[in-house]
């Protein structure tokens, strides 16, 4: 199988004997793949600039099975590397797509998402509201959308005003007066960030921590007991240089 | 059949080193068994010899026989400017470069999340001790120009402003000799970004 010109983007790459890479790529159209790129190493290489993450690539390849060979890359469009933070949050997504994607199964519109997002990652400054509406569609993508519309009781529309005990598996649920200061078993949230998060627009402080303890609730279920690495490295940078912008990036928070 | 396990070891031991297969690894065992054993024994020596001797500099954290290596205890360095590499040969490249007189930080590594490689395992703690003893007035970044390298420079820029300690990074742009014509377009970007005045 020969497969040319696919809008691409590199996940994450490991050197492979003396002048080879082993990537992990992102396509459009069959989803993630591994490629194996020959000589990618070497100093003559015509792609050793370009086969990185965050970069959008035009590749082909051949082979099929675990590993494909990759046979030509080109860089698609102008130079798109992060900087700063907007760079650990790009590592996070790629942590969490290689840790959640399977191999060759095609998410074209989460390819679209993920463009968006780092288009917006290189250009927005509240990063923490980027990656949160990118997790929202992340989630649909795979067939575990959250239901951010309506009550999943009584079927009613979300109130601002009203508070509401979110079960992942399940959904919000308005809570009663009474129920308010009695513990419960899901998320407590108020229904503006609900609205918040189905809207992608988030006003207040408030709603992005809501939002983000219902995301990390919602992927800590397909994630599973190993920690993802690039929080870690966020969890240091909030613990050392203070006030820092990744604890308002919030891809990180203890516990979790 | 107690002299073939000796030879397999042999092998399996040669094969611990990068790049060498099967293949190559029996060659060489019978390379040296067969027509050079003079030659085994040096580097049997040499190798117990640097593996005993070779410890890493109590402060740049480089290769060296000494506790602390020459670099950090020579008197003509500046020790006000502190380079901050990935790796040994980095170092040796910049030196050889024969313009920078302060001293160094060998990483021995770099930031790379998705390997699980986080702070820690590039002895970010012990640069942050040296930053804290308050001689260093100046850090030069110079990780590698990949994604990496760019977090690493990135992350230890934070670390330094947030002592108000100078951070810079090395320039990039077109190499001597080199003819824009067939320069790649990032690095033809990023030379006219970071243009200074003729």
């Amino acid at each position: 199988m020969r497969i040319h010109q696919q809008p691409a983007y590199v996940l994450h790459h490991r050197d492979y004997s003396e002048t080879s890479l082993l990537l992990e790529v992102f396509t459009a159209r069959h989803g993630r793949i591994g490629l194996i790129a020959k000589g990618a190493r070497r100093a003559s290489s015509r792609v050793r600039g370009i086969l990185k993450p965050f970069q959008r690539l035009l590749i082909g390849w051949s082979g099929k099975g675990e590993l494909a060979v990759l046979t030509g890359a080109e860089q698609d469009g102008p130079d798109t590397s992060l900087a700063a933070q907007a760079l650990y949050c790009g590592f996070y997504m790629n942590e969490v797509l290689l840790r959640l994607l399977h191999r060759h199964d095609p998410h074209d519109a989460l390819f679209e998402a993920y463009q968006n997002t780092l288009q917006r990652l290189r250009h927005d400054d509240t990063n923490e509201a980027v990656l949160r509406i990118f997790e929202k569609h992340l989630l649909r993508e795979l067939g575990y959308g959250l239901v951010l519309d309506r009550d999943v009781v009584d079927r009613a529309p979300i109130e601002a005003q009203a508070v509401y005990d979110y079960i992942v598996d399940r959904g919000p649920r308005r809570l009663a007066h009474l129920e308010l200061n009695l513990p419960t078993e899901g998320i407590r949230m108020r229904g503006a960030s609900l609205i918040a998060l189905e809207q992608e627009s988030f006003a207040e402080a408030a709603m992005l921590r809501d939002a983000k303890a219902l995301m990390r609730a919602a992927l800590a279920r397909h994630l599973g007991d190993q920690p993802l690495h690039s929080r870690k490295l966020f969890r240091r940078v909030v613990a050392t240089a203070t006030g820092d912008v990744m604890a308002e990036a919030g891809v990180d928070k203890a516990g979790g | 059949m107690n002299d073939i396990t000796v030879l397999e070891a042999l092998k399996q031991a040669l094969r611990r080193l990068p790049g060498v297969g099967p293949k190559s690894a029996s060659r060489m065992a019978y390379h040296l068994l067969e027509r050079d054993r003079e030659g085994a024994r040096l580097i049997a020596q040499a190798l117990t010899n640097a593996v005993e001797r070779i410890v890493h500099c109590k402060r740049c954290n480089n290769l060296s026989e000494t506790e602390l290596c020459p670099i950090c205890s020579s008197p003509r360095r500046d020790k006000s400017l502190l380079c901050v590499v990935e790796s040994p040969s980095d170092l040796v490249s910049l030196d050889q470069s024969g313009v920078y007189n302060g001293l160094y930080f060998v990483l021995m590594g770099r930031l790379s999340p998705l390997d699980g490689i986080g702070p820690e395992e590039i002895g970010i703690p012990r640069l942050e001790a040296l930053l804290d003893e308050g001689t260093v007035k100046e850090v030069v970044l110079a990780t590698n120009l990949t994604v990496e390298g760019e977090a690493t420079a990135h992350y230890i820029g934070d670390l330094v402003r947030a002592r108000r300690i100078k951070a810079s990074r090395i320039a990039y742009g077109v190499p001597i000799g080199g003819e824009l014509e067939y320069t790649d377009r990032n690095t033809l970007a990023r030379a006219l970004a970071g243009r200074r005045e003729a």
